[in-house]
């Protein structure tokens, strides 16, 4: 069960506590904008994440934290290949199924690098 | 655990052939509807079928409402699923969409399942200019205005980011109150999240296996439970899995039988799905299923699918897969909760999913090149000789535990499960 209650590192623990308060009081665009500096968070804390690859098909890989959702808060690759991290918010709103598919992303990532 | 037939009315291109022989569009259709009128005699529960546009060979499926108006009058019993609508308004304006419900609802004295979805194909987003960045908040909007316009009387107008229109009173209203029973596709496991939290069902189209499946169910009906935040007027929790699904007298035959059917699934769906390849798509000019065959058999055989599963490394596929063919596709389909098998295979295999509480197994028998006949007889097998123990035990042991899950939920539910 991925449950930000479950996060140990204080500090991502509480961006995800807000974003989800964020999000049941239905303020998306705000939601996204505190899971998106967990998820940086994450990965400060985990530089080797930046490193990982995933299989596409035979031959053919991406990083593997390039599967951060692109919904509109997205994570730059040039940022991630300079090891600097960077998400540009390509716009303001946010719908809350929008901020709940970030929010889960970030709960289950920051739970499987044992953060 | 319940059990629907899935259709994206496949249509592979003829090997020797640019274009396909003038009839086989006719024929798959009507292939279809036979396929499902003997289903819905044998007590399978749901069909679903898909909305795709301009995917050639891949799906065919562009007016599934058309098929299910059909179907309403061919079938007496069986759940008509939208499996799914694509809402986001460039594709269908919502009030049509309302429309269209509302009327399969009537026609077919209330079977309708409502799935929902946006897409994510070049193909689809490009031919129709809608925004990939963007469809999931389309989605949204226009799924919520249309329950809205499924109980307001009038209908209260709205004006929202992504269409707006006047008050109006949509007509008809659908006959299964507030609005049929809705769905969501989920292809990623975050977006069964999302359907947890808005209350709707997910209709999982990314072939979880049993292991996946265990830990997901329970955090989809914690969710429900404890911070749902409906999209709808009354909520439709389940979870439902996707299988491939070829039923024969003796393991072999079923093996046989199966043919290209999930390998070609697959690599089309990779093909149009993969910007790389789907987005250079050369229309009406391409034959796919030509591509797929000139590949290596090891591509084509579905060998990724373990993989994907997250089951077993390569190496250890190469260590522990039978050297014989059909012994090489029954122990893969067994160690992913595949129905492909003669009966008694088959209730093995799946019985993986109802021992993690799958609401809802959806099987795949339309695919690649199979043959209508086969795929008759294997709806024919396994509704006889493997549905009815799991349909008893739907209602002698599920229904209680999801009675369970959803103790305490005090939003309005509709839902066939």
């Amino acid at each position: 069960m991925a449950k930000h209650d479950d996060i140990k590192d204080e500090a991502i623990r509480a961006l995800l506590a807000t974003a989800h308060q964020q999000m049941r009081s239905g303020k998306a665009a705000g939601a996204v904008r505190s899971i998106a500096d967990a998820y940086l968070a994450t990965m400060a804390r985990r530089p080797a994440m930046l490193e990982e690859t995933v299989e596409l098909r035979p031959g053919r890989t991406m990083r593997k934290v390039m599967r951060w959702p692109a919904l509109g808060a997205n994570l730059d690759l040039d940022s991630v290949v300079a090891g600097q991290p960077r998400i540009t918010f390509i716009r303001d709103r946010f719908a809350i199924s929008e901020a709940i598919t970030y929010y889960e992303y970030a709960v289950e990532t920051a739970l499987a690098q044992g953060l | 655990m319940k059990f629907g037939l899935f259709y994206e009315l496949q249509l592979p291109k003829p090997l020797d052939a640019d274009q396909w022989d003038p009839d086989a569009e006719r024929r798959i259709y009507h292939e279809m509807l036979e396929q499902v009128e003997l289903a819905d005699t044998l007590g399978f529960d749901y069909v679903f079928e898909v909305e795709h546009h301009f995917l050639e060979e891949y799906s065919h499926s562009s007016a599934p409402e058309l098929m299910m108006a059909a179907l309403s009058q061919r079938t007496k019993n069986i759940r008509l699923g939208h499996g799914i609508v694509l809402t986001p308004p460039g594709y269908n304006h919502p009030a049509r969409v309302a429309e269209r419900i509302a009327a399969l609802d009537l026609l077919s004295n209330g079977r309708v399942e409502f799935g929902t979805g946006e897409s994510s194909s070049d193909m689809e987003l490009g031919g129709f200019g809608v925004d990939r960045g963007l469809k999931k908040a389309m989605w949204e909007e226009a799924t919520r205005e249309i329950t809205n316009m499924m109980v307001q009387t009038p209908y209260q107008g709205f004006e929202g980011e992504f269409f707006s229109m006047p008050v109006r009173n949509v007509v008809p209203k659908p006959l299964q109150q507030p609005h049929p029973p809705l769905w969501v596709a989920a292809s990623r496991r975050e977006t069964t999240m999302v359907a947890a939290r808005l209350g709707m069902a997910s209709l999982g189209f990314g072939f979880e296996t049993p292991d996946e499946l265990g830990e997901r169910a329970l955090e989809y009906y914690r969710l429900v439970r404890e911070e749902c935040m409906p999209i709808g007027h009354a909520i439709n929790p389940g979870l439902a899995v996707l299988s491939t699904f070829m039923c024969a007298p003796t393991d072999e035959q079923a093996v046989r039988r199966s043919a290209n059917g999930p390998g070609f699934f697959s690599y089309s769906l990779g093909y149009y799905y993969n910007p790389a390849t789907g987005a250079r798509h050369q229309s009406g000019r391409r034959n796919i299923y030509r591509d797929f065959m000139n590949l290596p058999l090891e591509q084509r055989d579905g060998r990724r699918t373990l993989q994907q599963a997250r089951l077993l490394s390569r190496e250890e596929i190469a260590e522990r897969e039978p050297d014989d063919e059909v012994q090489r596709a029954l122990f893969r389909a067994a160690r992913s909760g595949q129905a492909i098998g003669s009966p008694a295979t088959i209730r093995s295999n799946i019985k993986a999913y109802e021992d993690r509480n799958l609401d809802v197994l959806i099987l795949t028998a339309q695919a690649g090149d199979r043959k209508h006949e086969d795929i008759m007889e294997s709806i024919d097998l396994f509704g006889r000789h493997v549905l009815p123990e799991f349909k008893e035990r739907h209602e002698t042991h599920h229904r209680r535990w999801r009675e369970q899950q959803l103790a305490g939920v005090e939003f309005p539910i509709n839902s066939s499960i």
